[in-house]
């Protein structure tokens, strides 16, 4: 192993740990926001800085003029187009990026801007054109959709024509300085907006969660007088270790390719600008995935399977009967559901034909994403997940405040760690969810080349993008769909009573079971079909493949618009004054929110 | 309804229809992603109103959908005009008050949480002989049952529960004793310390006067 890749391991791996930890944290402030927003309140949201205007208004302006003074000077400074090919079609990139981004950010900010003055009243004359003319944030958004098209396809029309070689050189450093403009723009008047009084930083309760964290270290780290000490202490750590080694084997973005010297070293200055669709790196690669195993899946399994291990020691060396049956409870279910959880995999292994995580990516981004493949085992593969996590609608082995579970006799830090576990198992069995079934770090129609939209053998469109960018877009492509996919489990918790642990058997035994093994015979029986079937069939499948690309890229792109639109839709209430206090209350224009006293 | 009405009289429940125990409720799957849909309507929407500060208020449009909760202590519901809050003293247009020490509030308290010291006004005066005022007026707020009786008895309109708060929690008896100064220091709901009732002072056109006891 050569002392890049030494680094490089070590940088992925800081990455992991850290996008683990960060998420577990969010995910335990979710968890609790979540608790109070569907019930209509307000929830842990004390904690609060209070930054003063000043502070506030630097927090806003510096960054904001430090981001687009860079932006701008490497525009500035670095303005001729260099001669290679290569550097002629990043030189495009950056063109439509800077630009892409500028328009990005000058829609957002008008946006908000619009909404601001339409509330609070304009200030000056642009505030008054929003608010007078504009009125809705939402044209301002639709009207951004409609440059961001214009900036995208303008260069392709315009591509080759007298006119495009005039202005490229041009529009190479302006794209940048526009943006540097506009983010520095956009920070001037987020820092004029800021009240004279300050404001009072809340993160929406985050920084109450943080402070719930800072109590457990604090706490009394409490061992029952018989329990056994020393496994007392490991089991946690046994708890919270295998959820993060599992996720060395995921690979969590594409190879990114180095060129390498005469000797075979990489070189790890020169990324490689362009990369062909097919096949692996010629050269030097440094794979976005800690550790490429042929054992892959099955690794996964061997240690997910000693998770049971923490909870089972935890109960056990409690000294407390009730905490060895709740560990008990643990035991089985997670052993039960582990069977469901690897049956379901069989049908994948015959459909995809290897082990390895990054080969399985690699095949779904090539033909479908696996839960069009096998949308019955990502079914059972979910619901076995959920309560491989001992969460609700299973979480008989704890049960925080109903059933004794196996942590009672725990508190502290040593609480905190079983507890936060559980968050990021919650992380990992989304990773490998994603991995396995939501495409991984693929997106539709994106290759190592670029966009190629293309439906069985006609191409539509395509769009050449450098190497470097289509590795930055996947890898954060998989953290987004990660994050979004244990969002979901978070919401099934929120949604579901608790199974009884006889419900909870069953299920597993008799239902999810048999429906696994179902699952293989049939995948056996449909992949035995098509290996016989005619050569129309097989094309025709793979038209049905990329179909679902089709499907999966227009969802994408109209719940991203949807949301926008909902984000920016205003408002409409109904004020009705029933009683003398509201009508006080009308008098004043509204209720009264005075700072907590003492 | 025939079938609510049985002979022989009984009661007979009101009969609700079971709901379907239909195949595609017992797997248990649809429900779910309706529950969901349900949940997520419920996040979205208060997340974005939070983040936004676009939450409706809590008085003026409680029967929006959303948080209506009060963030007391920070946010109050004011209370109704009846409420029967703290007391105050109102004043006099020169800024004294108008109780002219009659004890007819302390006379009709049932707690007998009122203490008032009459006295004359000094020699030369205008109110000499037609009024005394309260040299101490004093009311124990942790006996008080806020009746409402003492603002009933008043024949002066000097003694209000209009203030809409109610006391203060203290960690001392002794800081419950509410004296002159501090019960003419609130103000109504209004923000006004006076009444709108007209006073006639001694001297005044409107004043009856004593030159009326002559005339008898």
């Amino acid at each position: 192993m050569s002392l890049v890749d030494l680094i490089a391991s070590f940088i992925k791996i800081a990455v992991l740990i850290g996008f683990c930890l960060g998420v577990g944290g969010a995910l335990t402030w979710n968890d609790r926001r979540m608790s109070s927003m569907i019930q209509d309140r307000v929830g842990p949201n004390r904690a609060r800085f209070l930054i003063p205007a000043w502070a506030a208004r630097a927090m806003f302006a510096a960054p904001a003029l430090l981001i687009g003074g860079a932006v701008a000077a490497w525009g500035v400074l670095w303005r001729e187009i260099p001669s290679t090919a290569f550097a002629n079609a990043r030189a495009n990139e950056r063109i439509v990026i800077t630009f892409e981004l500028a328009v990005l950010f000058l829609w957002i900010g008008l946006a908000m801007l619009t909404a601001w003055s339409v509330r609070r009243g304009p200030a000056n004359a642009l505030e008054e054109f929003l608010a007078k003319t504009v009125k809705d944030p939402r044209k301002v958004f639709y009207a951004g959709v409609v440059v961001h098209v214009a900036v995208f396809v303008l260069p392709i029309v315009m591509r080759g024509s007298a006119l495009a070689k005039q202005l490229k050189p041009q529009l190479f450093w302006i794209g940048p300085v526009t943006l540097g403009l506009v983010v520095a723009a956009m920070g001037l008047v987020g820092a004029a907006k800021v009240p004279s009084e300050g404001f009072k930083l809340r993160l929406i309760g985050l920084l109450h969660t943080m402070a719930d964290g800072l109590k457990m270290i604090w706490k009394e780290d409490f061992v029952p007088k018989h329990g056994d000490k020393i496994l007392h202490s490991v089991a946690p750590m046994i708890a919270l270790f295998p959820p993060l080694v599992v996720l060395a084997v995921i690979p969590f973005g594409d190879v990114l390719c180095f060129a390498t010297d005469p000797t075979g070293k990489i070189l790890i200055s020169k990324v490689l600008s362009m990369v062909p669709r097919e096949g692996v790196c010629a050269e030097g690669a440094i794979p976005m995935q800690v550790a490429s195993l042929d054992v892959g899946i099955l690794f996964i399994f061997a240690i997910a399977g000693t998770g049971v291990l923490g909870a089972a020691i935890g109960g056990w060396a409690s000294d407390n009967k009730y905490s060895l049956l709740g560990a008990l409870r643990a035991a089985g279910q997670m052993v039960s559901y582990e069977i469901t959880l690897g049956l379901t995999l069989v049908g994948l292994f015959m459909i995809y034909g290897t082990l390895r995580p990054e080969n399985m990516v690699w095949w779904q981004g090539q033909n479908a994403w696996g839960i069009f493949v096998q949308p019955v085992a990502f079914f059972l593969f979910f619901i076995a997940a959920i309560a491989e996590t001992k969460r609700i609608p299973f979480d008989l082995p704890e049960g925080e405040s109903e059933i004794v579970g196996y942590f009672t006799e725990y508190s502290s830090m040593k609480f905190g760690m079983f507890f936060f576990a559980e968050y990021i198992e919650v992380v990992t069995s989304s990773a490998i969810m994603v991995t396995l079934f939501l495409g991984g770090w693929n997106l539709p129609f994106l290759h190592r080349d670029g966009i190629t939209v293309q439906i069985g053998d006609t191409v539509l469109f395509h769009y050449g993008m450098s190497h470097l960018m289509v590795v930055i877009i996947s890898v954060i492509a998989f953290f987004t769909k990660v994050l979004a996919f244990a969002w979901v489990q978070v919401v099934i918790r929120w949604t579901l009573p608790r199974f009884r642990y006889d419900q909870l058997m069953k299920l597993c035994w008799r239902a999810l079971l048999p429906l696994s093994l179902v699952n293989i015979l049939v995948t056996g029986v449909v992949l035995l079909v098509i290996q016989n079937t005619s050569v129309t069939v097989r094309s025709a499948l793979d038209a049905a493949g990329d179909l679902t690309q089709v499907v999966v890229a227009v969802a994408m792109i109209a719940g991203g618009v949807a949301a926008v639109r909902w984000l920016l839709s205003p408002v409409r209430r109904q004020p009705v004054v029933l009683s003398t206090s509201a009508e006080m209350v009308a008098r004043m224009g509204r209720t009264i929110t005075r700072p907590m006293q003492a | 309804m025939s079938e609510a009405v049985r002979k022989g009289g009984g009661i007979v429940g009101k009969k609700v229809p079971r709901p379907d125990r239909t195949m595609l409720i017992q797997t248990y799957v649809p429900e779910t992603a309706k529950g969901m849909a349900v949940l997520m309507k419920h996040f979205f929407k208060n997340t974005k109103e939070m983040v936004f500060g676009q939450r409706n208020d809590p008085v003026l449009e409680a029967l929006d959908d959303g948080i209506n909760t009060i963030s007391y202590p920070e946010q109050q519901r004011p209370y109704p005009l009846r409420n029967r809050g703290l007391h105050r003293l109102t004043h006099r247009e020169d800024g004294s008050p108008r109780c002219v020490a009659c004890l007819c509030c302390s006379t009709a308290c049932p707690a007998q949480c009122i203490y008032i010291e009459p006295a004359e006004y000094p020699e030369g005066d205008k109110r000499r002989g037609y009024e005394r005022y309260p040299a101490k007026f004093v009311i124990d707020e942790l006996r008080c049952i806020f009746c409402g009786f003492c603002v009933e008895a008043c024949p002066c309109d000097a003694i209000r529960m209009d203030t809409g708060e109610h006391p203060v929690p203290y960690d001392s008896r002794d800081q419950f004793i509410y004296d002159k100064d501090l019960l003419m220091a609130l103000k109504g709901r209004d923000g006004s310390q006076k009444t709108r009732n007209p006073r006639h002072e001694p001297g005044d056109p409107t004043h009856p006067g004593i030159t009326r006891l002559g005339k008898h």
